[in-house]
């Protein structure tokens, strides 16, 4: 008996069969585990960013890839199913029905077959993380900006390693596009000869005094600096002009004039007073009243150092009657918020709000408020409702 | 490294792909366990105008309906790529690899109770086990 061959058709079939029909299910031709064909499920908003091909899977083979948008990082978490999800493409993207001779047996006329490719063993589903952007700042810090490369005098010509592009970067760390931008604005790094790279904290504090020695000399305004005059006379003093322009960036802003007088920078107080309380710390602690009046000789004129600005930057701790101040800053902690508290703890046991917050309000972790974070990591004691409360570790 | 998702489809005309899900796992007959290509399955049914659908396989019959998925699925497919980077000294053998959106899923097909046994009907010959599991035996 001759059996009518069937008509293959796809999912499109499936998902409009019309009442009183059916449609026969086999295993496609091409079926198998098919590890080629990987389902990831997607909100709406998700789901346009990957159709208009705004998204790349980052990491390094040893490390769970992580998924970015523009802006945005996020864990894929493979979300197995014990149930038999059978995958049915539409028909005419895979070859359908090619070696079909050994249907038959049916009652039907003609049937109509739909083919699984694949039975799915689950999704990949994606959850909103922080940037895994620690290991931005350990790559940079392989091989800062210092006195001697500026002292060399021909261009490097071949790479050298521990220098990261934007491109090698992209590739290694686990954060979107504008979250690595950001990292790197946090760390102050500054892309020379298409490196991003780290400038030593020694030649930053040259390059500023020059700076600041300069202003003096020319009777230049702290708020009012003229970029090409700065660029010009730091380049005359043996600075490369990017890094004079990197000084400017670091430790001022732009200042917004249509005067017309080429652009303008304002050095910002506080920067620059946090700047000098840190060389001054360089050594270890000092008493507060030595440190107060050593910082307040070592700012420029006209600014106005307060001890509210070092705020992440500094601790104090009484030891007998004298106060003393140490450094300790928010920007050297991990950014793993696990992590984060296990250093401020180790620094510390007891720790009050006043303190803490400075040390924590930069932690952001999707989906987790500040209060979450220290419910998660730290002990809340209050011994009075009307006392301070004290965080421990948990 | 960096794997690109790349999508040749656009917004409107992803094609959309379907998915059949029911409970437990499917067996084959030993015979057919290492060549399931081609082998039919069952038989998808939809009996009235309502969206409630039958899936008949062997003497088992599952009852389901059509769900929208909460969250829609893409179908990501595994490319390898040529390494189009060789000039630059840049293959150290690492096979670039890029996905490639071939499909979307926003509905599926779910079976979710436990098959029922077709007396009536003995299409094949007893030969299945007995367990949650229905089976597949060729026509």
């Amino acid at each position: 008996m001759e059996h009518a061959k069937p008509v293959c058709r796809g999912a499109e079939t499936i998902l409009r069969i019309q009442p009183n029909s059916s449609i026969s299910i086999s295993y496609h031709p091409l079926f198998g585990s098919r590890d080629d064909l990987i389902l990831l499920e997607l909100d709406e908003k998700l789901l346009q960013d990957v159709l208009q091909e705004r998204v790349t899977l980052r990491g390094q083979p040893e490390e769970d890839a992580v998924f970015c948008t523009q802006s945005k990082t996020y864990a894929m978490k493979f979300v197995a199913t014990s149930n038999s999800a059978f995958l049915i493409p539409p028909s005419g993207q895979f070859l359908t029905c090619e070696d079909s001779s050994d249907y038959g047996g049916n009652s039907h006329d003609q049937e109509v077959v739909a083919s699984v490719i694949k039975i799915a063993p689950g999704t990949i589903e994606l959850n909103e993380i922080s940037p895994r952007l620690d290991r931005l700042k350990l790559l940079l810090s392989e091989n800062p900006y210092n006195f001697e490369e500026a002292a060399e005098e021909e261009v490097i010509e071949k790479r050298k390693a521990g220098f990261y592009s934007w491109d090698d970067l992209v590739n290694r760390v686990q954060a979107s596009n504008d979250q690595l931008r950001a990292g790197l604005n946090a760390l102050s790094a500054v892309e020379i000869d298409g490196y991003w790279r780290l400038v030593d904290e020694k030649y930053m504090d040259t390059i500023l005094r020059m700076l600041l020695h300069n202003s003096v000399l020319n009777d230049w305004l702290l708020d009012q600096l003229r970029e090409e005059e700065i660029m010009n006379t730091l380049e005359a003093d043996g600075f490369p002009r990017m890094l004079a322009n990197h000084c400017l960036h670091v430790y001022g802003s732009k200042v917004d004039s249509s005067t017309g007088s080429g652009t303008l920078w304002r050095l910002d107080e506080k920067r620059v007073c946090v700047h000098f309380a840190r060389e001054i710390l360089k050594t270890g602690k000092k008493k507060k009243d030595n440190f107060m009046a050593e910082w307040l000789q070592s700012i420029p004129d006209g600014m106005q150092a307060s001890f509210d600005m070092l705020e992440g930057e500094v601790l104090t701790e009484r030891l007998g009657v004298e106060m003393w101040v140490y450094a300790f800053s928010a920007s050297s902690l991990p950014l793993n918020p696990a992590e984060r508290f296990s250093m401020l703890f180790r620094e510390r046991s007891k720790w009050a709000w006043k303190d803490l917050e400075s040390y924590i309000r930069d932690l952001n972790v999707p989906g987790l408020s500040l209060e979450g974070l220290l419910l998660k990591y730290t002990r809340r004691t209050q011994p009075t409702p009307d006392a301070e409360p004290i965080f421990t570790a948990r | 490294m960096q794997i690109q998702v790349k999508c040749s489809c656009g917004e409107e005309d992803c094609p959309e792909w379907a998915i059949v899900e029911l409970q437990g796992v499917i067996e084959a007959q030993a015979s057919f366990q290492h060549r399931l290509q081609n082998l039919q399955i069952g038989q998808l049914c939809r009996p009235s105008s309502q969206e409630v659908y039958t899936l008949t396989i062997g003497y088992h019959e599952l009852t389901g309906s059509k769900v929208t998925l909460k969250k829609p699925l893409v179908v990501l497919k595994k490319v390898k790529l040529m390494d189009v980077d060789q000039e630059n000294g840049n293959s150290n053998n690492s096979s670039n690899v890029e996905l490639q959106v071939v499909g979307i899923i926003r509905h599926k097909i779910l079976f979710k109770t436990r098959p029922k046994a077709i007396t009536s009907k003995p299409q094949l010959e007893f030969k299945e086990r007995a367990s949650t599991a229905a089976s597949t035996s060729p026509n």
